[in-house]
């Protein structure tokens, strides 16, 4: 009798213990953000208005959740060899996730399976990278992207005529052939985007792709492909340039020109394309999220350090901007970053 | 003075050793009582007074929080204010300038605007349009763009609507080339001159976000709390994560601050817990609003938890090892107490306890040495006791085995056997078997006071023999006190007195009546003789002990006086009556008691016999 009464006086102490302790220290359900997470972020390139509004974003999450950001990019997208060495340099210093937009599908995808050797968790912003070991991708659906591109010219045009296709590449034209071997040393959202937009044109018969250009990275080189097909296709109606410099460098060479009858639809929306958009040169741009793309890829980052779930696709969505919709309030918010 | 003796005995079975009932007991110890219970009272006493405590702490704290915030969003509400007045009094300077130049192209105007535009950070570009929209005037080194669309935006529409000035949401500055800009317009109808000519026209000024967002950077609202601006229409003007907001990428509750102007509460929405102030100025119906986390303001709350959590922990040790070392103390003596208890029990009588510690145990140690010694004078006594009635009864039996009477008696038969008094031989015979089987009685000490009469009865039957029809004799009995035990052999020394005595020596014939009753529950018996009686003095030594008759067994009244004295108390015994030449009344009295079932009695003694 004395016993039970004993272990109950017991229990009741454990009990009223727990409770009191219980209420005294409750889990935040927040992320955790007393420590400082080193991330690394490799992205493309070190240029243009894309990859700093990628930054910028990256940069607005880091902040947020106390991360401390390596922010890496080559001089040129086409520099694979340098991007698989920024990513070792990484693997090196032990970042606790690297974040990698690739340039290559298939020339990055090595290097990141090293990196899920080392346990650094890797996640893909932008552009895919051919490794299974990949956490999660956040950005646009390419392919969707490539189609709406298609959709909006076909329409400004009509339904018929001659369209070139100003692409980006990480390789020259000559790798190109070379390695036309099977392997994808292309990037991934390249890719999509133009397969995306020549199965669009092929359901119109009115429509024919004369040629499809490539420039590495510079607005230079990818005026002077404009030009060069401008002069080799006199009957060419439509241009479409699937990325920021590509899309800079065509407008550049149609507004010089002074050509009012060329439609051309263009990628990307740095503040120089709404101004040509704003000036008539450009009809339309199809739009990703890079500010998101940043801003989900250091958050989802550090979810993953933290051991939450995280998607194991995130599609930031792409849309169509012309001169109509870039002034509705939604819009203005997507194409111009708040800076301050 | 103590007797060093040796007693053997045992007051309880010891307990068995080892298995759980000595965990149990261990358990139900005084110490772990004592320590169980004020440890728990002790911790219960602790915690209430935390909670209690806590509480009104952490009350406290979260008023302070509050008030502290409604403090700091009234400060920025007032900066704000005073930002606010600014930008109208600028604006309201340049629409004079406007109103009051002769013409809007004057080089003169044109100075007079760029110092203003110069004279502030935030002022991004100031223009006149006229309400179709064309592009009168602006400041100096802009470029207007194309496919503007101005006559569709708010700063321009609502323009037109009023006469006096509005604010406008925060948008992107598209009007001029260069940047693309996120300001805040504020736009009137004024009236201009050009060519002298009064014209009606709007004018615009956009500010940027540089000098409220340093207004709200000094917002510390905890360390993730913040405070953000929004327009009448729930349009966010300033937030510090604005871009997020406006990627989609966060999410702000505006519904209920727009409900009202002035007011604090505790916002959910988010699934933490906030605070949230508004407050709104008055120029523009912007509203700021306050954000601050719940957990994290109220710091004091936290750091009270620890406080509180380690000031309970140290609270419940001290406790335990307090009560631990109390009940230790208060138990070392008991247990010693009971250690010697037990060795008491085991039969040790010779221990004594030397426990000091508690006034109580202290006293109680030394009642029970006190006890102790009471014990052993007790059983001492008793031993004597036992002892002394042993003897006595032994010298009775002695005494009848006296070969004295034995010869006496033996001859009266032979001179009976002789006469040829074949009857009287028998009765003789019979009688003196009869005597000697109720005097041993198998040993028992007591026997009814039938068997006792009877015993005397046959031994007044021999010596009447012996004395040759010198006495008569009487025996009268109740039958209520037949069955009542007596001590065995108590009579005949006292017949044998009378006889011896008073009877023997007198001329004439004797009479001896033996009278037994039942009053009160005592049983009394009187042996009534007309003897010689005897002297006052005599009485007494025959009581105290001394005399001891000539011709008697040589065993003393005083020998049945001290037995009935051992059997039954002081207060019964023997008493004499006595007259020189009358006679002598002896008195017998002691308590009446039924006869004791078990013993085998007299039927077995007649068998064995």
């Amino acid at each position: 009798m004395k016993n039970v009464r004993f272990w109950l006086t017991l229990l009741i102490c454990a009990v009223l213990w727990t409770t009191v302790t219980s209420c005294f220290n409750s889990a935040p359900n927040y992320i955790n953000t007393n420590k400082t997470r080193n991330i690394h972020l490799i992205v493309k390139m070190n240029r243009g208005d894309y990859w700093n509004t990628v930054k910028l974003g990256a940069e607005a999450a880091a902040q947020e959740f106390n991360v401390k950001l390596t922010f890496k990019a080559p001089d040129s997208e086409s520099d694979i060899t340098e991007q698989v060495k920024m990513v070792q340099e990484s693997i090196k210093e032990k970042a606790d996730v690297i974040i990698l937009a690739a340039s290559s599908y298939m020339g990055l995808a090595q290097v990141v399976d090293q990196a899920a050797y080392s346990k650094i968790p890797v996640i893909s912003v932008d552009a895919e990278v051919g490794s299974a070991r990949v956490r999660t991708y956040i950005g646009s659906n390419g392919y969707e992207a490539g189609q709406k591109s298609a959709e909006r010219l076909i329409k400004l045009l009509k339904g018929y005529g001659e369209v070139g296709i100003i692409n980006f590449t990480s390789s020259t034209q000559s790798e190109k052939q070379e390695s036309s071997n099977g392997i994808e040393y292309g990037a991934r959202d390249a890719e999509e985007r133009e397969k995306g937009f020549l199965n669009y044109t092929a359901r119109y018969p009115n429509i024919q792709v004369v040629e499809i250009s490539y420039t590495t990275s510079s607005i230079k080189e990818a005026e002077e492909l404009t030009q060069l097909m401008l002069l080799k296709h006199p009957k060419l109606r439509g241009i479409a340039s699937l990325n920021e410099t590509a899309s800079q460098g065509a407008a550049m060479a149609i507004q010089s020109r002074g050509l009012k009858n060329i439609k051309m639809v263009a990628f990307d929306s740095s503040p120089s394309m709404m101004e040509l958009l704003q000036d008539g040169a450009v009809q339309a741009t199809v739009i990703q999220n890079p500010f998101n793309n940043g801003y989900l890829a250091v958050k989802h980052a550090v979810e993953v350090i933290e051991g939450i779930n995280v998607p194991e696709r995130v599609d930031t969505g792409t849309k169509i901007i012309d001169l109509d919709n870039m002034l509705w309030p939604e819009n203005q918010k997507l194409l111009f970053p708040f800076v301050r | 003075m103590r007797q060093e003796k040796s007693y053997s005995f045992r007051l309880r079975p010891q307990h068995p050793k080892g298995g759980k009932r000595r965990l149990s007991s261990k358990l139900r110890s005084i110490q772990v009582t004592i320590t169980l219970t004020f440890t728990s009272v002790a911790v219960l006493v602790a915690v209430v007074v935390s909670l209690m405590l806590y509480n009104k702490f952490a009350k406290t704290a979260e008023e302070n929080a509050n008030m502290n915030m409604q403090q700091i969003i009234e400060q920025v509400n007032y900066n704000l204010e005073l930002y606010v007045k600014g930008m109208r009094n600028i604006f309201e300077t340049a629409e004079d300038q406007i109103t009051n130049s002769p013409s809007v192209d004057s080089s003169l105007l044109m100075e007079r605007m760029a110092m203003l535009m110069g004279s502030r950070e935030d002022l991004v570009s100031a223009a006149v349009f006229t309400p179709q929209g064309k592009y009168v005037v602006g400041t100096a080194g802009q470029k207007l763009r194309s496919n503007t669309q101005l006559e569709t935006q708010s700063w321009f529409t609502s323009a037109k609507k009023t006469s006096e000035i509005s604010y406008s949401a925060p948008h992107i500055q598209n009007l001029f080339k260069g940047q693309y800009i996120w300001v805040v317009s504020i736009s009137k109808l004024i009236q201009y001159k050009e060519n002298g000519e009064l014209k009606t026209g709007i004018l615009l000024m956009d500010f940027n976000f540089r000098t409220i967002d340093e207004l709200s950077k000094q917002v510390k609202l905890g360390k993730r709390g913040y405070a953000y601006i929004l327009d009448q229409l729930g349009n966010i003007v300033y937030h510090p994560q604005q871009q997020l907001i406006y990627a989609g990428l966060k999410y702000e509750n505006v519904e209920p601050v727009l409900e009202y102007a002035y007011r604090s509460y505790l916002d959910e929405s988010t699934g933490e817990k906030r605070f949230i102030t508004v407050r709104t100025l008055e120029q523009t119906g912007w509203k700021i609003v306050g954000v601050a986390y719940y957990d994290e303001i109220v710091t004091t709350k936290r750091d009270l938890n620890n406080f509180l959590s380690w000031f309970l922990a140290v609270v419940i040790l001290c406790v335990i090892i307090v009560s631990v070392f109390l009940s230790a103390r208060i138990a070392r003596p008991i247990r010693k107490l009971e250690r010697t208890l037990q060795q008491v029990g085991e039969g040790d009588l010779n221990t004594r306890i030397d426990v000091s510690g508690a006034y109580e145990v202290e006293q109680l140690s030394k009642r029970f040495n006190l006890m102790l010694q009471r014990i052993r004078q007790l059983m001492d006594q008793i031993i004597y006791e036992q002892e002394t009635k042993r003897k006595g009864e032994l010298e009775v039996l002695q005494s009848q085995i006296n070969p004295h009477f034995l010869y006496n008696t033996l001859n009266s038969v032979i001179r009976l056997a002789e006469r040829g008094k074949t009857e009287e031989v028998i009765t003789m015979i019979q009688s003196l078997s009869k005597f000697f089987r109720i005097s041993l009685s198998k040993g028992n000490n007591m026997i009814t006071v039938q068997e006792e009469l009877d015993h005397i009865r046959h031994y007044l039957v021999i010596q009447s023999f012996r004395f040759k029809n010198k006495f008569r004799y009487e025996i009268v009995a109740q039958d209520e006190v037949l069955q009542c035990q007596t001590i065995k052999l108590i009579l005949q020394p006292i017949v044998e007195n009378a006889l011896y005595h008073g009877i023997e020596m007198m001329p004439d014939e004797g009479f001896i009546s033996i009278r037994a009753e039942l009053k009160d529950d005592l049983v009394i018996i009187r042996i009534i003789d007309n003897g010689l009686g005897m002297s006052n003095e005599t009485m007494k030594v025959i009581l105290t002990g001394g005399s001891k008759s000539m011709n008697g067994s040589g065993v003393g009244v005083r020998n049945v006086n001290e037995r009935i004295e051992l059997y039954y108390g002081r207060e019964y015994g023997l008493s004499f009556e006595s007259e020189i030449e009358e006679g002598t009344t002896v008195t017998l009295i002691f308590p009446a008691l039924a006869k004791v079932e078990d013993n085998e009695g007299l039927k077995e003694d007649e068998t064995s016999a």
